[in-house]
């Protein structure tokens, strides 16, 4: 048991945890951010992806032992009133079906967009492709992500 | 199972407070009779206007929560952004709560239609009495009640004190289809916003004051009992409060998730090794080949009129069908908290009736005293009609004394699921000199769930043995002798219902088959299924009736659309594969693949044509469409679960390969508008034909028949 200090969606938290204890539960049952969801525990299902300066990992992957002084952003702190590109375009494209997945999706396509921001079906399918959802939305998700990229691109070359 | 049902309505004023509309499915009762009766939502209108609907279907990804509460709303011209949705809970009142067999729509359609109705003719007549004129003078719209010839207007919250005291219509008048304002508009998810925020409370994210966390330990085969563990290790991980042998396996109790994690690992349970004949799913197809070569229950038997000309050639085959699991991304989980004499139950379920029913009985108690809250479900598709998890959770809380959430690993969530049974199919076909087809038989040799009390070799009711060969014994086919026959298999492992129930394995070997009929006269496969759907335009099976016109119309669209009979480039081919579900929702795919050299089957475009009836949320029937062509996609490539030793061999998602974003295809969805008079479910329809359209297409692309699913690679390099 260690003191831990991390900051997540903006706010400084200290917690007492176990050294090996995941992000996944450390954001779940400490700092009751459920927004992040539980899917394998072993990194193949991409459920609990959250951002940590704009790169998508997976939250259960990683240990108190390597977050101290780290920043991360969940779901819940993407935006103040949903209005991120890729949440209104998971929206404007009606991707959630049962929506377990979708907030661990909506953090990979923001990764992906951070990195490249015009993408194509390719870079699609191998980013996307490591996060698991059953109710088969990956065709509106697909779709979703190029309206968040034109959206993105669109602010960007209009703002000053 | 499906039920036949009436309509009615009642009122209850609640002092003065609302009017508040109730309606179940099995008639008109009296407000003192109620618990009889299983309403299946209520309607409720404040006084400040607002609509509140008790949904009584869990939300599971159908869009049920909107598409419900459409249909309402259409009836009483409500005001779509005053509408409220409350989630029910059993009670005396709602007895008959519980989501499956794509009946919500279909069910809320009978029942809110009349309800909407009812309250809107009622808040109008209390309008008209106020203002001294005839009803016919009034009219609803948008959550006000309007005098047409001088304006005056009343809002809905305005009315409900007068509208209460009046007597509920009977048969208030339902809506012309063609002045429907909000049923087939394309309307957004009510609950889209929330998920998109990681708002939406699903079963896992419940958490309530002192709840500790709970992992379990269970049998690896039926009947292991633990030979040693490590209890003392599991209690020394900081965090663990407990560990106790209960009737389901031994669980971790702890402050924290991870402690129970880690606590089960430390617990290092050795549970020995399992009997020489424990199940074994290589064994079991065997016993499956050789029953579905039995005479089996007839289904169904059509005798070939006289003059029907004699069998000059008879093809044969027979198609796998293998166990597959449902693999929700949200894994099971319950929150229980057991008192004396009293249990509160937090579960993401799709039965809570049976659920409540099955912990009160657990636990000795009345129902009375099992409070049983429904939340979202992240993925159910048939699992979470069992209640397995709920029984679990609720044993542990009583012996913990404390409430808990149990919550299952993925590799649990594999090896205990209620996994889709295995089949064997043997079908054979007789043609006459000519080459037309006389002779039709479709033996499936399959098990029953076995997660319901039901013993199969008890039933000798026909209707049964029909529901376990849905797709089999239904067959659509114009042709003049057909048998058809189930063999049951006694199989020890847990199973239950899947997306689509018995209905994939059987459409997947029909389907199939028939394109090999087609194949082995140099027949086109879509032209040959046309030509067979002619006759008799209404063809009844049993309890299903179907209208071959409706799908010969899906056949018909997708061979336009998908440019069917256009040359496709060498390695790509198209297949074609079609059903009437129940009777109910008609559905055609053409599949445009390419199978690589090293045997990877590429799916490139599904064409899909649809007639579910009324379209009551045109977003919600395309989503369906693709969401059941992708759960067909994983089914074909890859999700298998085999078993050695009674255990699944299978334990996460880097062994169960479920379809991904590459594996996904263009979905073009043509939905064929219809004139038929109510909407039909969406949530199974789409899986059963999606499998065999893209196995056909593989032998068109290759010449290589695939008879055992799931495909593999080798089977085509």
């Amino acid at each position: 048991m260690a003191e831990l200090r991390l900051t997540v969606n903006g706010a400084p938290r200290t917690l007492e945890v176990d050294d090996d204890t995941p992000l996944l539960w450390i954001l779940r049952d400490q700092l009751g951010l459920t927004g992040t969801k539980f899917g394998c525990g072993v990194g193949v299902c991409g459920a609990c992806t959250i951002l940590e300066n704009g790169k998508a990992l997976r939250a259960c992957q990683l240990p108190a032992s390597e977050i101290a002084g780290r920043s991360f952003t969940t779901i819940e702190g993407l935006s103040p009133d949903v209005s991120h590109p890729c949440q209104r375009a998971w929206m404007e494209e009606e991707v959630p079906q049962c929506g377990y997945c979708q907030a661990g999706m909506i953090m990979t396509a923001c990764g992906l967009l951070n990195e490249h921001p015009d993408p194509n079906d390719h870079l699609i399918d191998t980013v996307m492709s490591d996060s698991v959802c059953r109710c088969g939305t990956y065709p509106r998700i697909r779709k979703a992500i190029y309206r968040a990229a034109a959206e993105i691109r669109e602010k960007k070359s209009s703002s000053p | 199972m499906k039920i036949s049902r009436r309509d009615f309505v009642r009122t209850v004023a609640l002092g003065g407070a609302g009017l508040v509309v109730g309606f179940n499915g099995r008639g008109i009762f009296a407000a003192d009779a109620a618990k009889q009766f299983a309403p299946n939502g209520w309607v409720k209108i404040d006084i400040d206007g607002a609509v509140t609907l008790t949904i009584g279907k869990s939300e599971m990804g159908q869009g049920v929560r909107t598409s419900l509460a459409m249909i309402l709303a259409e009836e009483l011209e409500a005001n779509w952004s005053r509408i409220k949705l409350v989630q029910a809970s059993p009670s005396p009142v709602f007895d008959d709560l519980g989501t499956g067999g794509s009946d919500s729509v279909r069910d809320g359609w009978r029942s809110l239609r009349k309800a909407g109705a009812a309250a809107r003719e009622m808040l109008a007549a209390a309008a008209a009495a106020r203002w001294k004129v005839d009803r016919g003078s009034c009219a609803a719209s948008n959550g006000a009640i309007v005098h047409t010839a001088s304006g005056r207007r009343f809002e809905y919250g305005a009315l409900v004190a007068d509208a209460a005291k009046l007597s509920v219509p009977n048969n208030p008048p339902l809506k012309n289809a063609r002045d429907y304002k909000i049923v087939g508009r394309r309307t957004p998810r009510i609950d889209g916003r929330d998920i998109v925020s990681g708002k939406a409370h699903y079963g896992i994210d419940t958490k309530i004051p002192g709840m500790l966390y709970a992992s379990l330990e269970r049998p690896p085969w039926i009947g292991a009992k633990p030979k040693r563990m490590e209890e003392e290790k599991a209690k020394n991980v900081r965090g663990v409060r407990n560990v106790m042998k209960t009737s389901r396996g031994i669980a971790v109790v702890a402050d924290n998730t991870w402690a129970t994690i880690k606590g089960r690992t430390a617990l290092a349970v050795d549970w020995g090794e399992p009997p020489p004949d424990a199940f074994d799913s290589e064994a079991h197809f065997k016993r499956l080949e050789l029953a579905s070569r039995e005479r089996g229950f007839i289904t169904r038997k059509e005798e070939p009129p006289p003059g029907t000309a004699a069998v000059a050639r008879t093809i044969e085959a027979t198609y796998h069908y293998p166990f597959y699991a449902h693999a929700p991304v949200e894994t099971m989980n319950c929150v229980a908290d057991v008192r004396e004499n009293r249990c509160t139950i937090w579960a993401p379920t799709q039965a809570p009736n049976r659920l409540q029913k099955q912990v009160a009985d657990l636990l000795g108690i009345t129902l009375d005293k099992v409070d049983v809250n429904v939340t979202l479900i992240g993925g159910g598709f048939g699992r979470r009609l069992g209640v397995d998890y709920a029984l679990e959770a609720a044993e542990i809380s009583r012996a913990a004394k404390v409430p808990v959430q149990l919550l299952w690993s993925r590799q649990d969530d594999m090896k205990h699921g209620h996994f889709q049974a295995a089949s064997v199919h043997y079908l054979s076909a007789g043609f006459d000199a000519q080459g037309a087809p006389v002779a039709w038989k479709h033996t499936k040799a399959g098990s029953f769930h076995n997660i319901s009390a039901l013993d199969p070799k008890e039933v000798r009711d026909i209707a049964w043995y029909q529901d376990w060969s849905w797709g089999a014994y239904d067959v659509p086919y114009a042709i003049p002798a057909i048998e058809t026959a189930y063999v049951t298999v006694d199989l020890p492992v847990k199973h239950g219902p899947w997306r689509a129930v018995f209905a994939p394995s059987s459409v997947f070997a029909r389907e199939v088959f028939f394109d090999e009929m087609a194949h082995a006269r140099n027949a086109d496969p879509l032209a040959f299924r046309l030509d067979l759907l002619k006759g008799a335009d209404i063809v009844k099976a049993g309890r299903v009736t179907i209208d071959r016109r409706r799908l010969r119309r899906v056949l018909e669209v997708v061979r336009e659309k998908s440019g069917w009979g256009a040359p496709v480039p060498k390695g790509h081919g198209r297949g074609v594969a079609c059903n009437a579900y129940f009777g109910h929702t008609y559905i055609a795919y053409v599949v445009d693949l390419r199978v690589n050299g090293d045997g990877h089957a590429h799916i490139e475009r599904v064409v899909a044509a649809v007639d579910c009836g009324i379209v009551v949320n045109p977003i919600g029937v395309e989503q369906q469409i693709e969401g059941g062509i992708i759960w067909g996609i994983s089914s074909a490539l890859g999700g298998e679960i085999t078993f050695r030793g009674g255990a699944a061999q299978q334990g996460s998602y880097a062994d169960v390969a479920v379809a991904r974003m590459r594996d996904t295809p263009a979905i073009e969805t043509h939905i064929i508008p219809s004139n038929g008079t109510e909407p039909f479910g969406m949530g199974e329809p789409p899986v059963p034909p999606i499998v065999p359209a893209i196995t056909n297409a593989i032998f068109a692309a290759t010449g290589k028949r695939i008879r055992r699913l799931p495909i593999h690679p080798e089977d085509l390099a």
